[in-house]
């Protein structure tokens, strides 16, 4: 018998995966993924970046009406609204990162609960859970592609090469294609994927995650109506490959062979506790650890006492940035991170508004910092650490390092922890039978009937909401 | 062969007539506010700019790309530096020595009277040549996919025009989208050197956006006109940031690396968007570029031009409504890669303001290739060469070709693996196969549209002639379009060897098509569409569009 092609496994994989082939384990960590997404979601749909990626997109209009996350009063066509959600995902940097690096959840989610909506029958929750896991598992597969992908990247920004890949792995599980079908949706989004990792720290990362959702969705429709595209996209170099340097391609595992193990089982995510670069987190624990000291040595906590910070942290271009001047910079600097953390001894949602980010304080002790990059700390979020040094002029010194942070997948947020960041995301929005309805619906998701209902908790906005979107318009 | 083009006389004298024009130089971002008096108060003024500038067409040498210019270090170098000492950036914030915002500003300064003659001679003739593949494109299962699509996704949006669809019209982008499908469906559309595809990502964003703009204030056609050549000009410019990019591609199809960033600095032109916004404009598109060459000779191919029209209009729009991105796109720096993403040896290099002088737009030296038939440019050679041996073919026998009769084929081609083909089984493989042109010129005489039928494609006697091709791949025939050749050899069956050789089709841009060809080639694609009148008026408006003082003429003639 001829092997399989390595495009043709990966279609065949995603039309035969059932929801039998879901783990307890799998279950429970893509339900955390997605309570987790809806929350940094909402909480996005209240930046600026949104708003000019959700005018844009009322300019149009279509037969089918998809909800835009936190609107009750805004319908979209449902790629505009896979789009505008997924840029509230990302628009803080504050949603869900896996190893190899990549944000695996706002490609999949806003465009599945789009694509839910326009179908004629709806979809159970145990349905969703599954498309979920396909579009998650695609793009897990496709990072283990490249060795270089283990690594912070310097190419292309990873969301929009696998993101795409795996919003229209999902979207075709929902839509139920056929297996060549799906391997057609596959090459017709790596013509969507790759964007430079230039556009990080700027407006337009957010709408790496909206594009790789809206295209995704967009490939899986295309396929669906007979486009066809290189039916070996992922066999070839010429294919996904040009978006690496060592691209090593294999087979997806037949899902009824007993062979097939999700990864998700295998490699938990990591969800942040500050909109920032997952990198920032480790900073900010050994920051806080090395103040705390500091404090204990000297009694009262005096800036002006502090000669110099020292951050040992891995080389990554694109997340040092000594003196940052807009949000998306700061969710992007190392040096930020740490001066925000010493400064007000946390960093919190607020730490990124224009004003904190201009405060003289902070910006006499990004002043002080130096950058010192290990040999032995690599650019890897399972391997990197901070260590961070702070002198005083007294020749005082407090040393502390942060090896894995609290949010990491090897020491993951407790349930209690990640419920209570999603109702602070969500009650920005949300009313509160809304935030409590949400966090029900999805805790309970395989035993939904329709998953329409939690659309319908999306749109419980509360009063204040209103009044924002009033001032906005 | 020495079909070569007369001088542009014909355009010297045009010139010289001191043309009327009309000016879009509302500097409001709203494409709503366009203010029609507003272009008639600087009418005047540019009017007498352009007596002094425009008939003296400059020459330059070509500079060299293949070394690393001095200033360009010096520029690596200052980005290093900026890099380090952010703080003194912070006080001026705008590096105006970056290549991005060299970019940013030739696109927002360039004006209508820096269009040499021959530059406005060359850009009609590709909008003529791309109109006409784009209306015989919508008749192809790709395009109606496309359509498809975009109705039954969207609901109908009465504002830009389709292709050869009247009574069809859909949102600005989606009308791009498929108007870009139509122009590659057949992959019939115009080819330039470094090799990439350029008309088909700019001119159907620019229609509709166009179609866009309110009734009474139209771009004037010699505005249109700049906004075209802008998108193709930045297409080229990116084109020699790589040497790699000089040869037939094997990771990304140029199109779609390019493509967006043309569509993107031709809509931000049209739209008049400042010189930081042009500059986050190609930033915003730089995200939406880049699709692998593996899906070349799939249906996904012609996707790839329409995505470029659309995603350039749409990050022109995003980039009007103050949506940033990457001030450095265009930069080298070492790891965070912008537009060098896409090459493996990127050097880019700052654009020339065009108030100093020394710009030159690149189609002044380097004119475009226009097909004579549906298929990817390098089958021109290979159908022109067998086309030759049909001709002595013809003279040894019956006064037709007996596939009997051929022994052999061997053809003599640049190695290109995506051109390479033994057996094509849809049109979209057998657009990009040597074996396939080669045998049905040797066949017929002639590559020509219905040589991609499925008729055609099925006969029996072509499949016997594919039967008998091999392929070798001299030293001496690089895979680039400015230095390859096509050589056909037929070993007759008696052990005759009849050989024909293609240096530069009749089509290449070192032997371009004639204007009545060119006609000849637009009227038999358009008129599978449209009727006669139609196809005339258009012949007509293309001609005197940089005369127009509404490019609404031209627009309504398209469907």
């Amino acid at each position: 018998m001829l092997r399989k092609g390595i495009t043709e496994s990966f279609g065949a994989a995603i039309q035969a995966l059932n929801a039998i082939h879901l783990t307890d384990g799998v279950i429970t960590r893509s339900k955390r993924m997605m309570l987790d997404t809806l929350g940094v979601g909402l909480l996005g749909s209240r930046t600026a970046v949104f708003s000019k990626a959700l005018k844009y997109s009322q300019v149009f209009t279509s037969e089918q009406r998809s909800s835009v996350w936190g609107r009750s009063d805004v319908i979209l066509p449902p790629h505009y609204a896979a789009f505008v959600n997924g840029i509230a995902v990302h628009s803080m940097d504050f949603d869900d990162t896996w190893h190899p690096a990549t944000h695996p959840s706002g490609a999949v989610l806003p465009a599945l609960l789009a694509l839910a909506e326009t179908l004629p029958s709806q979809p159970s929750g145990l349905d969703l859970l599954l498309a979920f896991n396909v579009g998650i598992e695609v793009q897990g597969r496709l990072m283990r592609f490249s060795k270089e992908a283990y690594n912070i990247p310097e190419r292309f920004h990873p969301p929009s090469v696998v993101g795409v890949m795996g919003s229209a792995a999902a979207s075709a599980k929902l839509l139920g294609l056929s297996p060549a079908q799906c391997s057609h949706a596959l090459a017709i989004a790596a013509s969507s994927a790759g964007a430079p990792l230039a556009n990080a720290a700027t407006q337009t990362k957010p709408l790496h995650i909206g594009n790789a959702a809206r295209r995704g969705l967009e490939a899986a429709q295309l396929a669906q109506i007979g486009v066809e595209g290189n039916p070996a996209i992922l066999d070839m170099d010429s294919g996904l490959g040009v978006y690496y340097k060592d691209y090593s391609p294999s087979p997806l595992a037949d899902s009824d062979s007993g062979a097939f193990r999700w990864i998700l089982d295998a490699q938990d995510v990591a969800f942040k506790r500050i909109p920032a670069h997952l990198a920032m987190h480790w900073v900010v624990e050994a920051v806080l650890a090395a103040r705390a000291k500091f404090l204990d040595r000297t009694g009262n906590f005096d800036l002006s006492q502090i000669q110099n910070i020292t951050l040992r942290v891995p080389r990554s271009k694109y997340i040092n940035c000594p003196l940052p001047t807009t949000e998306h910079q700061a969710r992007h600097s190392f040096q930020f991170n740490a001066c925000s953390a010493l400064l007000d001894n946390k960093v919190t949602v607020a730490s990124f508004s224009q004003a904190q980010i201009n405060r003289p304080a902070l910006r006499e002790l990004l002043s002080k910092v130096q950058l010192e990059t290990p040999e032995d700390n690599l650019p890897s979020f399972d391997r990197m650490y901070c260590e961070v040094e702070i002198k005083s002029a007294e020749g005082l010194s407090s040393l502390a390092r942060c090896n894995t942070f609290y949010g990491h997948w090897r020491k993951p947020l407790s349930q209690k922890d990640l419920e209570e960041k999603f109702s602070l995301n969500a009650s920005t929005v949300l009313c509160t039978e809304g935030v409590e309805g949400v966090i029900d619906v999805v805790g309970n998701m395989e035993k939904v009937t329709e998953c329409s209902v939690l659309g319908s908790y999306l749109r419980m906005t509360s009063t204040s909401e209103q009044l924002y979107s009033m001032r906005i318009m | 062969m020495t079909r070569v083009e007369k001088p542009h006389s014909d355009v010297m004298q045009d010139c010289k007539r001191n043309l009327p024009f009309l000016l879009l130089c509302h500097k409001s971002i709203s494409i709503l506010h366009c203010s029609a008096a507003a272009s008639k108060r600087n009418k005047k003024q540019d009017h007498c700019d352009r007596n002094l500038k425009s008939c003296s067409p400059r020459y330059r040498k070509p500079s060299d790309q293949c070394g690393l210019p001095e200033d360009c270090i010096t520029l690596q170098w200052r980005l290093n530096n900026f890099y380090l000492f952010i703080p003194a950036v912070q006080k001026h914030p705008a590096p105006e020595d970056t290549v991005t915002a060299s970019f940013g500003k030739f696109i927002s300064e360039i004006k209508p009277q820096h269009l040499s003659p021959v530059v406005l001679h060359r850009s009609k003739r590709m909008v003529l040549d791309s109109i006409g593949v784009g209306l015989i494109g919508s008749r192809t299962d790709v395009f109606e996919l496309a359509l498809q699509f975009c109705q039954h996704m969207y609901a109908p949006d009465h504002i830009s025009s389709v292709y050869g669809r009247r009574g069809i019209r859909l949102s600005p982008t989606l009308a791009a989208f498929v108007n870009g499908v139509a122009t590659h469906s057949m992959d019939f559309d115009d080819t330039w050197h470094p090799a990439t595809h350029p008309s088909g990502a700019v001119l159907p964003a620019l229609f509709a956006l166009s179609d866009m703009m309110p009734a009474n204030s139209k771009p004037s056609g010699l505005d249109f006109l700049l906004a075209f050549n802008v998108g193709i000009e930045i297409q080229g410019r990116l084109m020699r940031f790589s040497n790699e990019a000089r040869s037939i591609p094997k990771r990304f199809h140029p199109p779609t690396v390019v493509g967006p960033m043309g569509s993107a600095a031709a809509c931000s032109r049209l739209l008049s968007l400042d010189p930081s916004q042009c500059s986050h404009a190609l930033a915003i598109a730089a995200s939406l570029a880049g699709a692998p060459m593996a899906n070349a000779a799939t249906q996904s191919k012609p996707l790839h031009i329409g995505n470029a029209s659309r995603l350039g209009l749409e990050a022109a729009l995003l980039a009007s409504r103050g949506l940033e991105a990457s001030p450095l796109v265009l930069d080298a720096v070492a790891g965070v890669a912008g537009f060098s993403a896409f090459y493996e040896d990127y050097v880019p290099q700052p654009l020339e303001s065009p108030d100093d002088g020394g710009h030159v737009f690149l189609l002044e030296e380097q004119d475009m290739a226009f097909k004579r038939f549906p298929a990817h440019l390098g089958m021109h050679w290979v159908t022109d060469a067998a086309a030759a041996v049909h001709e002595l073919l013809v003279g040894h026998g019956l006064g037709q070709v007996s596939p009997h009769q051929v022994q052999d084929i061997l053809l003599r081609v640049p190695q290109s693996k995506y051109i390479n083909r033994p057996f094509p089984e849809s049109e979209h493989e057998a657009r990009h196969s040597f074996q396939f042109n080669a045998c049905s010129a040797l066949l017929d005489g002639e590559v020509t549209v219905q040589s991609f039928s499925p008729p055609a494609m099925s006969r029996p006697e072509l499949h016997f002639l594919l039967s008998r091709v091999r392929m070798e791949h001299p030293e001496d025939n690089p895979a680039n379009f400015n230095r390859m050749y096509g050589e056909v050899q037929v070993t007759l069956v008696g052990g005759d060897i009849l050989k024909g050789r293609c240096d530069t089709f009749y089509g290449h841009w070192r032997n371009p098509l004639t204007n009545e060809s060119l006609r000849k080639k637009f009227r038999s694609n358009a008129e599978v569409v449209l009727p006669s009148e139609k196809v005339e008026r258009l012949v007509e408006v293309v001609e005197e569009l940089d005369r127009l003082d509404d490019c609404g003429a031209l627009l309504s003639q398209l469907q």
